[in-house]
This record gives C-alpha cells, structure tokens and sequence, in this order.
C-alpha cells in the first residue's frame, strides 16, 4: 500500500466527518428560508453532536447487545463506504476498495444493523421504522442495481475511483446520459437518506416515522454516532452525485495545492446540491407510504433507458 | 315569542304520536320543549324519536330535579329547529339506549361515574372519565360529595386495569400511542390494532385530565363563573362562554344589547378563524409540507395578536359576561381589524392557491380518513367534521342566537368526508367568517354593550356552533347560584368519528386524520 492511499484514507476519512454535519445543516436552513424562518444556525448540527456525546447512554431493559453493537457497526460500515467514494483526490485503487458493488452492500449492512436496533428495544415504533425501512430497501435495491449497473456501462467499469477519473478525464459536462445519471443518483440519494418525499426528518409524529423510528431508543453517544453516520451517508452519497456528474477540480495526484482547491471546490458544490436538496424537499409534502415506490420507479426507468442507449450506441 | 303550552304540546304529539298530558310538557327558556315521562312512555318516546329521526345531543345527570329527589337524567334531542328534552320522573335505574343512539354509550358512561347512576342491559359498562386510581364508589357530581382531594389508589394489579377490546388474529398486532405525545399536544391513548400498515382497529381513551369544572361551578353566582367557562377548552373560550351566558340571560330574562351581539359574534367569528387557520397549518405539518404550513401559521399568529389587540387576551378571554360584553371596543380598533382582516384574506387565499396546486398534498389529503355520511346521525356529529361528510347543519342557521338570524352565515357542504373535504370545508368558513366580520364592522350600531344582569332561579338549555361544531350548556340556577352546570362540546361526539374515519387507512396517515378533526381533549373531559 502506497504512501498515498494512506494519506488518502486519512484525509478523505477526516474530511468526510468534518463536513458531514454541515451539509445537513444548511439543508435544514435552506427548508426554514423557504418557509419564511430563520432555522437553527448553520453549525448547529456540530453543537448537537457534542452534546450528545456527553450524555448518558440508556439501554431499555428489553435491549439485547444488538442495541449495543448496532450504533458501532453503523458507523464502521458507513466509514468504510465512505473510503469508495473520493471526495477530493482520487488515488490508484488497492485491493477491493471502490467497488460499487461492495459500497453498496456496505450500505445495507449499516441499514440492516440500524433496522435491528429498531426491533430490539421493543418498542412499537421502532418496529414500525424497522419494518418499513426494510421494505422500501427490498424494493429499491433492484432499482440501486440497476443505476449502478448503467454507471459501470457508462464508464466501463466497477470501480469508483475508475468512475471519476474516467469521468474527470473526459471533462463531459451535461451529456443526456449524465443527466440521466444525475436524476437517478438522486433519487437514489433521496432514499437512501430519508428525505422528503420518501421521509420526513423533521417529523415528531412517531406514526409517520421510518428513519427516525429506529432510532427512537437511542440516547447519548449511540445517538451521536447514528446521527453523524446519517450525516456521513449523506455526504458520501452527494459526493457520489458531484464527482460523477461535475468532476472538475478533482484531484489525482496528491499536492497541498491541488488538494485544497480540490476540498473547496467539493464544499462549494456541496453546499449548492444541499441547496437543492432543500429546495427540492420544501417544493412537495412526504408521499403516502405505498406511493414511494413510483418515485424508485423513475430511478429504474432512467437507468434502464442509460443502459439501452450505452448498449445500442 | 314563546308559543302558548297547546301549540307546544301538539308538536310534541305531532312528533311523538303519543297522548302525553299537557301538564307534563313544559316549554323551556331555551325554546327547548320538557317532557316529563314515566319509564315505559320513555321507552316508547326514544323509539319514537329514533323513527322520526332525532339526534340525542345530550345527556346528562341532576340531582333533586322536579319531583324525583334522586338523580335525574335528562335526554336532549335535535332535530333541525326542534329541541326535545326527555326527563324521565321515577326514580332508579334506567334502560340504556346506546343500542339505539351509539352516541348514548359515552354518556351513559360518564352519568355512571358521575352519579353512580345505573342503566339496566348496558353492553360498555367500563368507567369513562375515572381512570383505575379513582376510588370504588365514588361519584364526584352527586351533593353528598364534598370538593377536596382524593386519595388515588396505588399499585393497580393487571386485572384492574382498563380493558381494551380485543383484537386478535394472523398478523394484527398492537400499536399503543399516547398518552404522553411527542409535541406539545394534549393527552389521549390510541389504540390501534394493525395487520402490516393497515388500521384495522382503532380505539381510542381520552379523559386524562378531568379538572371536575361542573363541580367547581355549582355554588357559584353566574358573574363568577366565567373564567371556569372559558376554561372548558382554551381556544373555544369565547364558544363556551357564551353559551353558558345565553343559558344564565335565558333564565334571567335579560336582553342582551344589539351591540353587544355584534361585538360577540365579530369574536366567535375570530376565534372561529383562529381555530381553522391552526387546523389548515397542522394538516400541512402531517403530511410533511411545512412550506405551506406555515402560510397558515403566520396568518394563525397574526389573528392571536389581532385577538389579544380587541380584547387584551390573545384567547380572547375576559370579553363575554352575561348581560353582555364586559367592556366596549373602540370604534379605532374596529376599523384597524377591517383593515387588517381585508389584507389577511388576500394572504389567505394567496397561501390555499399554493396548497391546493401542490399535487403531493392534495394526495395525501384525498380519500383520507373518511367519514362516512351514516355516521352523523347515530354519533351525534357536528360542525366541520359533519359538514365534510355531506351535513347540512350549523347552528348558527338551525337554532340562531344574537344577531345570526340577520347575518346567516354560509354553509358549505361536501360530501367526500376525507381530509380534503375537511380542509376545503374549513377554508369556506374562514372565508365566510370574514365576510361576516366585515359586514358586521360596518354596520354595527352604537349603544350599551351590557345589560343589567341580575340571575333569577330557573333552568335553560343554550346552544352555540363552535369552531368544532355544536356546543352545548345546560344550566339550573337555584337560589340565585348554580345548582348545576354541564357543557357538551362537539369534541365529546366527534371523537367518537376517528375511530371509524382511521379504519382501514395506514397509521402514518393517521396524524393527519386526527388533525383534520381537530378534537379537544379537555372539552371532552370537563
């Protein structure tokens, strides 16, 4: 292993969880401007975490060591996704690292942890969470399969850091099959973030809860770790999103300068896509539970489009 | 006007067909119609009215009324413009009507843990308002009760506690929510029985916060009695003060200023709006679209700060007494709150155009929780809740008090009952309520705005159309104090409705179901 990849673990590792809370935050904001409120502060999320951190953790009396592994494993499993996506620079790929397919059953692995912590306090909303985020994530991991699979077509090959470099070296900037891409990776992002109209995180209604079901029974720095691997799973996904369809400024070889331009250049484009995430979330109400599957639909339909067109083109 | 005893007895007997003695059918202040039966002339008398169609709209225990020393329960029954009060004379228990009027088991209920009183072949003999600390054998409303703290039984085995119906089978499972909510809302235990995400049953209990307001207003001189009133639900203060003045100024044979009734009904028309503009926002909130939502909770906040301007209070509390308005409002203020309601309403209607073209809301909103039309008559419903479901009544046109005979307000009627026809049913109000304001700023007249108010002994049934439908009081005042006081709110029937609205929808619509009804949970439980 080369002196790079380490480098490059530990920056795109601590990078990562630096900003994660900032993008969740200022999609918070972004939605409390649309309805005409000021919103918590932009760093909010950052004072969240601390604070829970330093409360007590309580276990219910039903929890097994489920309750208690669950939050590690979470954010190990969404830690080690989050080394497949490159935020700023993109380095020669070692072992099975940048594997899409992988990467996203690292996802579910984290999903099936957090869906068994639901079920393991007892409580009758957790349970409800677990149940229903298991059924959304049958349902959409045919249509995650097939994004993916139009991904590796278009750029000819598994692996994610392949994926970008290809992606920056070709310079394409709204070719109709990165739009297409882009629409599907969204709605990916959506999903696999809880996001209106999928979920609603900002509900108090127990009832209505999916993500926030599961997480009910957690407290103090099992909360802190579920929230920042929330927050983390957002950023990796929006990465995702940027570095395939506007690469540019991504770095490939390791130089100060490169790599804080590069940094800037991700914090700029992030903050627009949470921009957009905001406003695309403020524009609709949360849809009726058994009509989120028409949204994965349209990820399913564009993907297969990608794929036909890639494959007669 | 009251009509002469034998225009009253012929439509008694025109509705009941049955040969009742004149000396038995009294003409009440309220323009409600007494009659005293026997217990077979009442069995007959409730069939009869459940063929005519009759609502029973209260029901409710008094000691010491008319000739039976005991505890006497008196049925109230509606129908369009006609008020029947059936007083059954003897003594001792009698047969429940629940079978008849479903609405009848929650009063019947709340008469037994109120007065100890039984009723022969009841199927729910569960307590209602007494949850399992309450003693056995203790009936706060009797007399021989004295006001004063209990001591609540502790340590309450399984056995005892409440049972729920049980619901069992493949697959259904129980979800029990409440009664402490997340949010600040007030408590209620739901009950659902679910298969997968479907509602198969929903049960609901309410009654955790019994305040024993008719208790603490017995003894009271009517003056006195006004912030217990208001108190009944907060944001119905002015629905329930009022109609607990109409009660005592019926009794008391007072006529109330014209200007007072103006000033009145300008603030049940506020608090009207106040109340829908909540309902609006909240329904929004539920389905996950606070973009809209907060169209409605601006102009929500704006309306309490324009409340607290006319009267002070921002639940326009303090302004109803009986004789009147406790103190007049300045021509300035009037003119201000026509101003500011014409600019309200362009706000309004510019924040329904946002809504209504949101197509994943109207989604959500359409075919939700519906109510079914059957349900209005049995359940006694009333208010926003019936007119979604194809009801035609408002008590403002039905039985009009003050001024709303001259200003009769709009009914808007639809017939899908779901939480669209709610929400639209909703706007419609708000919108005729500010017509209404309007019109009545401009051609309100000058004058007293409180009349002398001096009580006299006597009994009278009131209604008024709150925001959540028909309210009602009925008051006996005895020695210039009240012997008893009780008040039904719409809330008391409607909820009944949720059980029936949730089945068969999925609990994460539920919230908004529940909203779009919009329900107290202290008128419930006075």
């Amino acid at each position: 292993m080369s002196t790079d990849f380490i480098l490059y673990l530990l920056l795109n590792t601590a990078l990562v969880l630096l900003i994660a809370p900032l993008f969740s935050g200022l999609i918070k904001k972004v939605k409390a401007w649309t309805q005409g409120r000021q919103g918590p502060p932009l760093f909010q999320q950052y004072f969240v975490l601390v604070k829970l951190v330093k409360k007590e953790v309580i276990y219910s009396p039903n929890a097994s060591w489920v309750m208690r592994a669950a939050p590690l494993v979470n954010m190990a499993a969404i830690l080690v996704a989050a080394l497949f996506v490159p935020l700023v620079f993109v380095p020669e790929p070692v072992g099975g690292i940048g594997n899409i397919i992988l990467f996203m059953y690292l996802l579910a692995l984290a999903r099936f942890f957090m869906a068994l912590a639901g079920l393991d306090a007892g409580s009758s909303f957790g349970g409800m969470g677990s149940s229903r985020e298991m059924s959304f994530s049958a349902i959409i991991e045919p249509t995650t399969i097939i994004v993916f699979a139009a991904l590796a077509i278009v750029f000819k090959s598994l692996d994610i850091f392949a994926m970008f470099a290809g992606s920056l070296a070709t310079g394409t900037l709204a070719t109709p099959t990165l739009i297409l891409i882009g629409i599907s990776l969204f709605i990916i992002l959506v999903v696999e973030t809880s996001r209106i109209p999928v979920d609603n995180p900002e509900t108090h209604l127990e009832l209505t809860m999916v993500h926030e079901g599961m997480l009910l029974e957690q407290s103090g720095k099992n909360l802190a770790l579920m929230e920042l691997s929330a927050a983390v799973k957002l950023t990796i996904m929006m990465a995702l999103l940027i570095n395939l369809v506007i690469p540019a400024g991504l770095a490939l070889t390791l130089t100060t300068a490169g790599i804080l331009l590069a940094a800037l250049l991700f914090v700029l484009k992030g903050s627009v896509l949470a921009v957009i995430i905001g406003l695309f979330e403020a524009s609709m109400a949360k849809k009726r539970l058994f009509q989120v599957p028409s949204l994965f639909a349209m990820a399913f339909f564009f993907s297969t489009l990608i794929i036909i067109i890639e494959v007669l083109a | 006007m009251i009509p002469s005893p034998d225009t009253t007895r012929g439509r008694v007997a025109t509705i009941l067909g049955s040969d009742i003695p004149a000396d038995l059918i009294t003409q009440g202040t309220g323009g409600e119609i007494y009659i005293r039966v026997d217990t077979p002339g009442f069995s007959r008398a409730v069939s009869q009215l459940a063929a005519s169609q009759f609502t029973l709209i209260g029901l409710f225990g008094v000691e010491a009324f008319g000739n039976n020393p005991g505890t006497s329960v008196l049925y109230v029954f509606e129908k369009q413009d006609h008020l029947l009060v059936l007083v059954p004379e003897e003594s001792g228990p009698l047969p429940s009507i629940a079978r008849i009027f479903p609405t009848a088991t929650w009063f019947e209920r709340e008469c037994r843990d109120g007065f100890g009183f039984e009723f022969d072949d009841a199927f729910d003999t569960r307590r209602l308002f007494l949850h399992e600390p309450y003693p056995d054998g203790f009936h706060p409303l009797k007399k021989s009760f004295v006001n004063a703290p209990i001591t609540p039984r502790r340590n309450i085995s399984p056995a005892d506690e409440y049972p729920f119906r049980k619901v069992s089978g493949d697959g259904v499972y129980q979800v029990p929510v409440g009664p402490v909510h997340a949010g600040i809302i007030e408590p209620g235990h739901f009950r659902f029985s679910v298969i997968g995400e479907t509602i198969f049953n929903l049960e609901i209990r309410m009654f955790y916060k019994h305040r024993g307001i008719e208790k603490l207003l017995e003894g009271k001189v009517p003056d006195t009695c006004m912030p217990v009133a208001e108190a009944v639900s907060g944001d119905e203060s002015v629905a329930n003060a009022t109609v607990f003045c109409m009660a005592a100024e019926q009794i008391a044979g007072v006529t109330v200023p014209e200007r007072a009734w103006y000033l009145r009904t300008i603030l049940l028309e506020m608090e009207r709006m106040t109340s829908h503009l909540g309902d609006q926002g909240g329904m929004l909130v539920d389905v996950g679209f606070p973009l809209g939502a907060n169209q409605f909770f601006v102009l929500r906040e704006e309306m309490m700060r324009a409340n607290d301007r006319i009267t002070g209070s921002r639940f326009l509390r303090g302004m109803i007494r009986p004789g009147g308005i406790e103190r007049d409002v300045p021509e300035a203020v009037i003119s201000d709150l026509a101003v500011f309601l014409a600019r309200l309403k362009k706000r309004y209607q510019a924040g329904l155009k946002i809504v209504l073209s949101t197509t994943s809301v109207i989604d959500r909103f359409a075919t939700t929780g519906v109510v079914s039309r059957s349900l209005i008559l049995p359940l006694a419903l009333s208010g926003p809740v019936a007119r979604a479901s194809g009801g035609t009544e408002d008590t403002r046109v039905q039985h009009p008090y003050g001024v709303y005979g001259q200003y009769i307000p709009a009914v808007r009627s639809l017939h899908d009952g779901d939480v669209l026809a709610r929400f639209t049913v909703k706007a419609a109000e708000v919108m005729a309520s500010l017509d209404l304001i309007e019109r009545l700023s401009r051609e309100m007249p000058q004058g007293p705005v409180l009349a002398d108010f001096s009580a006299r002994d006597g009994y009278s049934l009131a209604l008024v159309e709150s925001a959540r439908g028909e309210n009602l009081c009925w008051l006996w005042i005895k020695d210039g104090r009240v012997e008893r006081c009780t008040f039904r709110t719409a809330s008391f029937c409607n909820w009944q409705a949720i059980e029936h609205a949730a089945q068969d929808n999925i609990p994460p619509d539920f919230p908004v179901i529940n909203k779009s009804m919009n329900l107290s949970y202290a008128g419930t439980d006075l």
